[in-house]
């Protein structure tokens, strides 16, 4: 049996109240009818503290200590931690354990000041920014080595820096950098001036694409009107070069190289110029597991190369001030896994089509991660699927949660575009893929008044599941119990030699990792409460009696402080970064205004250059 | 909710006990209602224009949503992560019921009603095929069978099963007295059905019910509703009949049209537990097949009669299996018997090819139970199938994005096409039998052209996944095709298509090397020489015009190559996500997933403009 295994980022603030949430013992025995009969634990397994700590008891705890900058000859920055992260990973041969990202989240805080406070941020912006920084440290660094030749003359390049010179953009003119590769695709805007009749052409790079929803519209419909004809006028007005000056022009931009990931926003976070305050639109919209574009131009090279879906970005919330995030991200050994802060689980794949933004539990797909695959592939992956599925049919086992998959295909972990995901056939392996009926991530029991009240009104009372699961009818339940039976029998002999074993190597651990833990938590909840009264302190000096920008709805100007979905509209990309020929300094620097003070209307520094992805959003049709 | 600067972290779940949204319009409730609510609302947005004039919204029946059974308590978990599987559910389908034989059914598939061009029919669509056929031969690119299905029938169609004597029906009793489930509705105390609820004057409404007119069965939750769209307008919005399941939701349903008449109406429903309800509607008798799951646990996405067959039906289950039932045979556990069971086709089953996987033949000398026959297409979901109008062929469309075409009398796979990507919803058959439809989450309608064995067009116009597709064949004639198609995005489309407009213009100079797939091992090249055998062994073709004897598995052909058709007509015609559409001699009439059922008159002859 696969070792539980979570990712556990410890000081992560997320991880405070889940934490403490989560530690309120649960009775949990209405939700697990006829448990596995192996060794009866003194709690309950299906606890996700539980989990937690056995992942982490169990390991393997991944080195993350590697601090490798100066290694690379680099300093330390969001791209070196990352890459920390991706060393360690691959390194280890084992699939499952225990990751925690500190330095990663340590290096963002340090040199962003928005992720040093309690707001919530955007997750298509963070991806923007990590890309970006990403782009921007190895540019640095390239930068720097090729000042070092020049003086030198000589500069004898390790492996390293060779491989990370082809890494470069613009190093060499074939190769324009990881980031480029997997994500950077081209649009040709054509523009014609409804004065001259002039019609201008232009090449713009895009590493992903946000595209305006519709009501019951389809990620294939939205692509599609992102590439209808758009008027540019009023105070969105195009300068023509030929009249020279602003004026009206009808605007089509079509894709002409795709990439190969097609990272797809779904903009869900609307200004409304009526209520003066962004909206998030719930608007049911359908992604097929597969996609192929539309919208290409006529000399595109593989205009009808097919994409899958392999990730998902689900903001669950009611507004865009706040919320959750969680991912579910297809990988090549476990299929698809959704990954819930520190939490990891397998869930089947008709799961990901859950999240279209019409159920309840305001639960939406946010960003789309294609990425491209052929039809041979797609069919072997079928067949396997099928395989899986009657194996599954076999052998319905109860629910663990395997731990994170390490190497999975995330959207960092580079191009296995081509692989399918080989899903296990062993009975092993199958714990992953049990019957999805016992979800780790039903919310437990309600929390119990152990929590001092200030941090209870942060934390919903979630109600209980159990009537859920009283309600299964006797047939279902009888018939769960006999497949649970027939899987334990076969399992339960092996599980619990090995258990035993385990288990005696584990209390001696688990009692040093719950210390660890509970440490964790308070240093966590100090940290917590240090960063909000800061918050407080900074919410009062910015707004003076206005909401703070994490209440629900509040009725703010555009300058609250702290989260930049405002700020631009959502034009958050720096796109002067991306263009090879238009490279900016870096002036442009839309982060660094995070701390509030200077953040008013949404600048006039981005409108011409970002409009161009970004149709105007103003105009909120409602 | 949230509370101004709350600590960290947020709230894991924000869950409140309202699930409307901000802007109120998503996550709201179903509304129940106990009674159907008939309107009439006019104006410019309830009307459809077209070339031929303009449709107008007659009825607008808006079906009653049960409201849960006690037992099955709403199942309300705010927990948007958790992964407990819900049932599967499907939007309203209806079947239409005319018992009067009629002059211009859809089912005669040779005749062509658009009454302008009815004159010169008749031996003229067969002249036409082979014309057809000798062009495509002259350029050698068209490979595929130049018969048609329907220019080669014969006169008589074999029926399915009738080589084995087994299955054959006990003769005397057909057509002189129908046999009629076992069960009374009402009276039953079955656990399964909770309840029946027959409309107060019931026989008094079935005496001056017209033979031409509207019987309408719909499904919607765990309710089934027989409608009388012809009886006068209170009426018209109470049913005829009400029957609520316990736990069973009906997804799909049929009515046999052998053994329909004035007193006799034979439902088929299929459900999302995996039961199967045989019921007759006038004797309100019924009688469950595949009780308690005894053959497959999995529910049925798709239930039809055999064409000509008064007690076979067959029906698709969600695990990928067909199985053809028989609505008088007592059910038994099922095992797959062994794939050498004999096979009628002339060549041996090709264990490699796997292209239709037996679980039992019609011709199994065990014939004493259901089902009678069972084939295995994938482990995919199969999410509709339709029956060819000659009755000899398949059209089944799966989750995995495939078109298999089954000649269902050999139990033979002839054809898969893939989707352009995404699943396929639904399948539909030309009146003609020469073309089927596909809807799929490509936003696309295709065309498939069956003689020539290739994609005729794709159709862009929805903005959304298409739900359903269906030809209007009373604006069918050997040329020309109108077809309409619903889809998420609430549209109704209609098409118009010809045979002279659907050769690609592009596509000549450019057909070889036109599939987007660089690597299909049995693609077009295939085709061709697949050809040339065919040639030889025409005795294969016997009395088939399609050569079964191969599976043929079809490339995708590029966006760039394959010609696109434009609808005649795109309009939002409903609130929510539409689930079927279907002509009659007098109306469009659609449904949507909440239970709007919308008939829209005809342009009426001088007074369209």
């Amino acid at each position: 049996m696969d070792p539980d295994a979570v990712i556990l980022p410890p000081n992560h603030p997320s991880l405070t109240s889940t934490k403490l949430m989560k530690q309120q013992p649960v009775q949990n025995s209405a939700r697990n009818p006829g448990g596995p009969p192996a060794t009866p634990k003194p709690e309950d397994k299906e606890h996700p503290d539980f989990k937690k700590r056995v992942a982490q008891a169990r390991g393997p705890t991944l080195s993350m200590g590697y601090d490798n900058a100066a290694a690379y000859g680099m300093p330390e920055s969001l791209f070196t931690s990352l890459k920390d992260i991706f060393e360690a990973l691959l390194a280890h041969k084992s699939n499952v354990g225990v990751v925690s990202p500190t330095k990663f989240l340590e290096v963002l805080r340090r040199e962003n000041e928005m992720f040093r406070s309690a707001m919530h941020q955007d997750a298509h912006e963070f991806l923007n920014l990590l890309l970006n920084e990403v782009v921007a440290n190895v540019e640095v660094h390239s930068k720097k080595l090729e000042e070092e030749k020049g003086m030198n003359g000589h500069a004898e390049k390790t492996g390293f820096e060779k491989a990370l010179a082809s890494a470069m953009p613009k190093a060499t003119p074939s190769t324009t950098g990881l980031v480029h590769e997997l994500f950077e695709g081209t649009l040709t805007s054509e523009t014609k001036c409804l004065t001259c009749e002039n019609v201008s052409q232009r090449d713009e790079a895009f590493l992903d694409l946000s595209v305006d929803l519709d009501e019951h519209s389809s990620v294939t419909a939205c692509l599609r009107k992102f590439s209808e004809e758009e008027m540019l006028c009023e105070r969105n007005k195009f300068h023509c070069d030929r009249c020279g000056g602003l004026q009206e022009a009808e605007k089509r931009m079509k894709i002409k190289r795709l990439p190969k990931i097609l990272a797809l926003h779904l903009k869900r976070f609307k200004y409304t110029e009526d209520l003066q305050r962004l909206q998030k639109l719930f608007h049911r919209v359908v992604y097929p597991y597969h996609l192929r574009l539309f919208n290409t131009t006529d000399d595109a090279e593989d205009p009808d190369r097919l994409y899958e879906l392999y990730a998902v970005v689900v903001h669950i919330g009611g507004g865009p001030y706040h919320g959750h995030y969680i991912s579910i991200v297809k990988t090549e050994e476990r299929g698809w896994l959704l990954f819930d802060d520190e939490m990891v689980e397998p869930v089947d794949k008709s799961y990901v089509q859950n999240f279209f933004g019409d159920r309840p539990g305001l639960a939406c797909a946010y960003v789309l991660f294609y990425q491209e695959t052929t039809l041979e592939a797609v069919k072997k992956e079928q067949d396997a699927e099928s395989l899986a599925t009657a194996a599954k049919a076999v052998a319905e086992v109860p629910k663990e949660p395997i731990g994170l998959g390490l190497k999975t295909n995330g959207f960092m972990n580079g191009i296995q575009h081509v692989k399918s995901a080989v899903t296990p056939s062993s009975d092993e392996d199958m714990n992953g893929y049990a019957s999805l009926d016992k979800a780790v991530t039903e919310p437990p029991t309600p929390v119990k008044p152990a929590i001092s009240p200030s941090e209870v009104t942060a934390l919903p009372q979630l109600p209980s599941t159990t009537p859920n699961e009283d309600i299964k009818s006797k047939k279902e339940r009888l018939k769960e119990e006999k497949e649970r039976k027939a899987v334990a029998k076969i399992t339960a002999r092996q599980e619990e030699r090995a258990e035993r074993e385990r288990l005696k190597n584990l209390e001696v651990k688990r009692k040093g990792a719950l210390k660890q833990a509970d440490s964790d938590t308070k240093a966590a909840i100090e940290a917590s409460r240090v960063s909000k009264a800061e918050e407080d302190q900074r919410v009062a000096v910015d707004n003076g009696n206005k909401d703070g920008a994490s209440a629900p709805v509040p009725i703010a100007p555009i300058s609250t402080g702290g989260l930049s979905r405002f700020r631009s509209s959502s034009k958050s990309f720096r796109k002067p970064k991306l263009f090879g020929g238009s490279r900016e300094s870096s002036k442009d620097e839309p982060f660094a205004e995070e701390n509030g003070t200077e953040a008013t209307t949404p600048t006039d520094r981005s409108k011409h250059r970002f409009s161009s992805l970004r149709k105007k959003t103003s105009n909120m049709k409602l | 909710m949230g509370i101004q600067s709350v600590l960290p972290p947020p709230p894991r779940y924000p869950i409140t006990q309202t699930t409307t949204s901000p802007n109120g319009q998503t996550n709201a409730q179903t509304v129940l209602e106990m009674s159907n609510v008939l309107t009439h609302p006019s104006g410019p947005e309830y009307q459809l224009s077209v070339g031929e004039g303009t449709y107008i919204l007659q009825d607008n029946l808006h079906l009653a949503t049960p409201p849960p059974h006690p037992q099955d308590a709403p199942i309300v978990n705010p927990n948007p992560l958790a992964t407990t599987p819900t049932p599967p559910k499907a939007g309203i389908k209806l079947t239409i019921c005319i018992t009067s034989p009629r002059k211009l059914s859809p089912q005669l598939y040779r005749v062509n009603t658009s009454s302008s061009t009815r004159s010169n029919l008749g031996t003229y669509s067969i002249k036409e095929s082979e014309k057809e056929s000798r062009s495509s031969d002259e350029t050698n690119s068209n490979v595929a069978t130049s018969q048609l299905p329907s220019s080669s029938t014969p006169g008589r169609t074999p029926v399915f099963g009738e080589d084995n004597i087994l299955l054959t029906p006990v003769a005397g009793k057909e057509g002189v007295k129908r046999k009629k489930p076992k069960t009374n509705l009402v009276k039953s105390n079955s656990q399964f059905i909770s309840r029946v609820i027959p409309h107060d004057s019931l026989n008094k409404r079935l005496q001056e019910h017209n033979s031409g007119g509207i019987f309408v069965f719909a499904n919607i939750d765990r309710a089934y509703q027989w409608l009388d769209l012809s009886s006068s307008t209170p009426a018209r919005a109470q049913p005829l009949m009400k029957i609520l399941f316990a736990k069973a939701h009906m997804l799909c349903h049929d009515i046999n049209s052998l053994t329909k008449g004035p007193n006799h109406i034979d439902v088929i429903m299929g459900a999302s537990t995996g039961d199967i309800v045989w019921f007759e509607a006038y004797s309100q008798k019924y009688v469950r097949v595949n009780k308690n799951n005894i053959i497959s646990s999995s529910a049925v996405s798709q239930i039809r009669w055999l064409p000509g067959s008064e007690n076979l039906f067959l029906a698709s289950h969600m695990d990928g299996s067909l199985m053809v039932y028989d609505k008088e045979r007592d059910d038994a556990a099922f095992t797959p018997e062994s794939n050498s069971a004999p096979t009628p086709s002339p060549k041996p089953f090709d264990p490699d090819l796997k292209p239709l996987h037996i679980n039992k033949s019609v011709n199994s000398k065990n014939q004493k139970a259901n089902p009678v026959a069972s084939w295995k297409i994938s482990n995919h979901r199969i999410t509709d199938f339709g029956f060819s109008p000659d009755s000899r062929h398949l059209a089944v469309v799966s989750e995995d994005g495939s078109l298999r075409i089954i000649n269902y009398l050999k139990e033979q796979l002839t054809d898969l096409y893939p989707s352009y990507y995404g699943a396929f919803n639904c399948v539909c058959w030309s009146p003609d039998g020469k073309y089927v439809l596909t809807g799929g989450q490509d936003d696309l309608v295709s065309i498939w052209s069956l003689a020539e064995r290739r994609i005729v067009a794709r159709c862009p116009g929805h903005h959304s996944w298409v739900t359903a597709v269906a030809f209007d064949p009373w604006r069918c004639d050997n040329r020309n095709y109108r077809f309409g198609s619903v889809g998420e995005d609430r549209r109704l489309l209609l098409w118009d298509f010809n045979v002279g407009m659907l050769r690609r213009p592009k596509a000549a100079s450019i057909r070889k090397g036109a599939s987007v797939s660089s690597n299909v091992p049995v693609g077009r090249s295939r085709t061709e020489s697949h050809a040339t055998s065919r040639l030889r062994s025409t005795s294969s073709l016997d009395d088939d015009g399609i050569d079964a004897d191969e599976l043929i598995e079809h490339a995708i052909e590029s966006r760039t190559v394959t010609a696109e058709l434009p609808p005649v007509m795109s309009k939002v015609i409903d609130e929510h996500p539409l689930s079927w559409v279907g002509f009659e001699e007098e109306c469009i009439i659609t449904a949507c997933v909440e239970g709007h059922v919308r008939v829209w008159k005809r342009p009426q002859d001088g007074l369209s403009p």
